[in-house]
Parts: structure tokens; C-alpha cells; sequence
């Protein structure tokens, strides 16, 4: 809280150290939403030069972690809403690499490290069928292992409206997965 | 256990999140139903690839510390000139109305004293040979009579 005051005062030194310590949380949420590096800085750049200006609107009842988490979520919707609409699922996009794992980890195979690209390039395929808040809900608690609370508290939703998205998101993935392994 | 309960268990919960006995029921009944064992080899499927996706992470380079910093100087250098802006608009009336004054006492000190103005009938009876010769002003001026004697008195003094 200190930090906050004595960077909203117009302390530059104290801005930097909320920048320095809280740099690692903004990419990552902000990788959740990016892959590419230069928009997940694009994105955690704007979360910081936002959250000063509305340094004054941070009361201090929760952790300066949370509200830039809020703000980072908040600021990566709106980028994607903002930029084009990605191509609807297709399976002829499949490449021989995506195939080959989908074989092999369906056949029992444990996934690799080194197929982690694949199986990343996958993950992005199936999760284009989503919104972006869905897409949101979904990675945060299946991937992340993350609680209903904690995506509440990460983006501003009620715990209800995230059941129903990740309910929502849960099913047409798996739904956009079955498609996948019937056309292969 | 029907199909339509493993459905709907698949897609309440990550598969992760299930417990054994829960996740040792599932995957008895998707052995003797085709159209579940579908649906739960995509949920496993869709559950590997999320986590694999959770896990891509990008660190910040070392470069982002400074750059946000030489961001945030150009917006607050941005910021301060509507602030400056802002205070002119606040302050033009006044300063206008004060340039204005100025203009006029400047006109009222040096170009109108520098005009010749025509005499008006009292500044001229102020000015009249017997004001100039008295050096009285003409509230108290004396009459005809009082001219004249105070004139020949004059003379005979000088007799």
C-alpha cells in the first residue's frame, strides 16, 4: 500500500520497484492470453502505465498482486476483442506433427517435453472455438488448477458466471476435440 | 451409469479434479459405451493440451523494466501539457481583460495629452485678460466696476 501511495505522490523510484516486483504476474496472465512475445509485452506494458493512472482508485483492501491481475486480464480482453476474429477450427489445418501426437497420446503415450509445442499448437487450435472470457475461465481452472474463487477474484466475474463459462468452454473443447480425432 | 451422467461429469469438472473412485467409474463405463469413451478420450485429450498451454510462459526481458519506464515518462511529459493548457483557458480572460487596461492607460498617458482640444465658454472666461492679470480664478471673479477701479487706482498710485 505504501508502494502505491508513494507512487501515485509521483515517486519514480517507487513506480519502478511496482514494475520491477510485479513484472512475472503481468506476463504471466498475459501469457495466457499471448504467445507471441511481443504482444505479451505490448500488453504488460499497458497494464502498468494503466494502473498508475488509476493508482487512486487502488484502496488498498486487497494486495497490489490481485489488482494488477485484474487489470492485466481486463486489458488482454480488450486487446483480443480489438484485433481480428481468428479463423474457425479446421481439421485439414492439421499439420503432420499435430496428427502425430493426437495419435500417439490417444493410442496411452504420455505427453512429452519435447512435443510440448504440438501439444501447445493444439491447445490454441481448440480454444479459438471460445470467447476470449471462456477461453479465460477454462485455462485458468483446467490448466492452471485454479479455484472457482480464484478466477472470481482474478477478473472482476461472479463465482457463478464462472462455472458457467468454464462449464460452457469445458464442453465445446472437448466437443471441437472429438472432431479433431474423428477426421483424422 | 448412463451416458448422459459422464457427459455431464466431464464437462462439470477438469478431469484432473476428479476423485480416484469418480474417475474409476468414468472409465468403466467408457470400456462398454463407444459414444462416452469418445467423449472422454477428448476431455483427456483437451485437459493434456490446456496444461501443456497453462505452462507456456513468457518471462520478461530485461530490456521491459526500462522501457516501461521511457513509456512513462513520454505519458506523463503528454499529461502535462493539457495541464498547462487547461490553465491558460482558466487564466486568458483575466490576462486579456488585463492587457487591455494597459492598452488604454497607455493610450490615455501618451497620445492624448499631445492633442490640442478646442476651449470651451468657462475655460476661456477661467482664462480672460482679467484672470490672467489678477491671477484670480473665476470663482471669484469681480465685477465691471471693481475692474475699473482697482485699473485707475493703479494709475493714480503710479501718479
Amino acid at each position: 500500500m505504501d508502494l502505491a501511495r508513494q507512487a501515485q505522490d509521483g515517486d519514480e523510484s517507487a513506480f519502478a520497484e511496482i514494475v520491477r516486483r510485479y513484472s512475472p504476474r503481468v506476463f504471466s496472465v498475459a501469457s495466457r492470453f499471448f504467445r507471441q512475445r511481443s504482444l505479451v509485452e505490448e500488453a504488460a506494458q499497458e497494464v502498468f502505465l494503466k494502473a498508475f493512472t488509476q493508482l487512486g482508485s487502488f484502496e488498498g483492501r486487497g494486495s497490489i498482486e490481485g489488482w494488477l491481475t485484474r487489470i492485466a486480464t481486463n486489458t488482454c480482453l480488450n486487446m483480443i476483442r480489438g484485433a481480428k476474429r481468428r479463423p474457425e477450427l479446421t481439421v485439414s489445418d492439421l499439420t503432420d506433427d499435430e496428427q502425430q501426437w493426437l495419435d500417439h497420446v490417444d493410442g496411452g503415450e504420455q505427453p512429452s517435453v519435447e512435443n510440448s509445442v504440438v501439444a501447445t499448437d493444439l491447445a490454441d487450435r481448440v480454444l479459438s472455438v471460445l470467447s476470449p472470457e471462456d477461453q479465460q475461465a477454462l485455462l485458468m481452472i483446467d490448466g492452471e488448477d485454479a479455484s472457482i474463487k480464484e478466477v472470481a477474484e482474478a477478473t472482476g466475474w461472479s463465482e457463478s458466471k464462472v462455472k458457467v463459462r468454464a462449464f460452457r468452454a469445458r464442453k465445446k473443447v472437448r466437443e471441437a476435440m472429438e472432431k479433431l480425432l474423428n477426421r483424422r | 451409469m448412463k451416458d448422459k451422467h459422464i457427459i455431464d461429469v466431464l464437462d462439470n469438472t477438469s478431469i484432473a479434479s476428479l476423485s480416484e473412485s469418480e474417475l474409476s467409474e468414468v472409465q468403466t463405463h467408457a470400456q462398454e459405451c463407444a459414444s462416452c469413451r469418445e467423449a472422454y478420450n477428448a476431455a483427456r485429450l483437451s485437459a493434456v493440451v490446456l496444461q501443456s498451454r497453462a505452462q507456456t510462459r513468457i518471462e520478461p526481458s530485461p530490456f521491459f523494466h526500462t522501457r516501461v519506464m521511457a513509456a512513462w515518462r513520454e505519458q506523463q511529459a503528454v499529461e502535462s501539457v493539457p495541464a498547462m493548457l487547461r490553465l491558460w483557458k482558466s487564466a486568458r480572460a483575466i490576462v486579456s481583460s488585463m492587457a487591455v487596461t494597459t492598452a488604454a492607460l497607455a493610450v490615455l498617458s501618451f497620445v492624448l495629452p499631445a492633442q490640442t482640444t478646442p476651449l470651451t465658454d468657462q475655460t476661456a472666461s477661467m482664462l480672460s485678460a482679467e484672470s490672467v492679470i489678477m491671477g484670480q480664478g473665476s470663482d471669484d471673479q469681480m465685477g465691471y466696476e471693481q475692474v475699473l477701479s482697482t485699473i485707475y487706482e493703479d494709475d493714480d498710485d503710479a501718479r
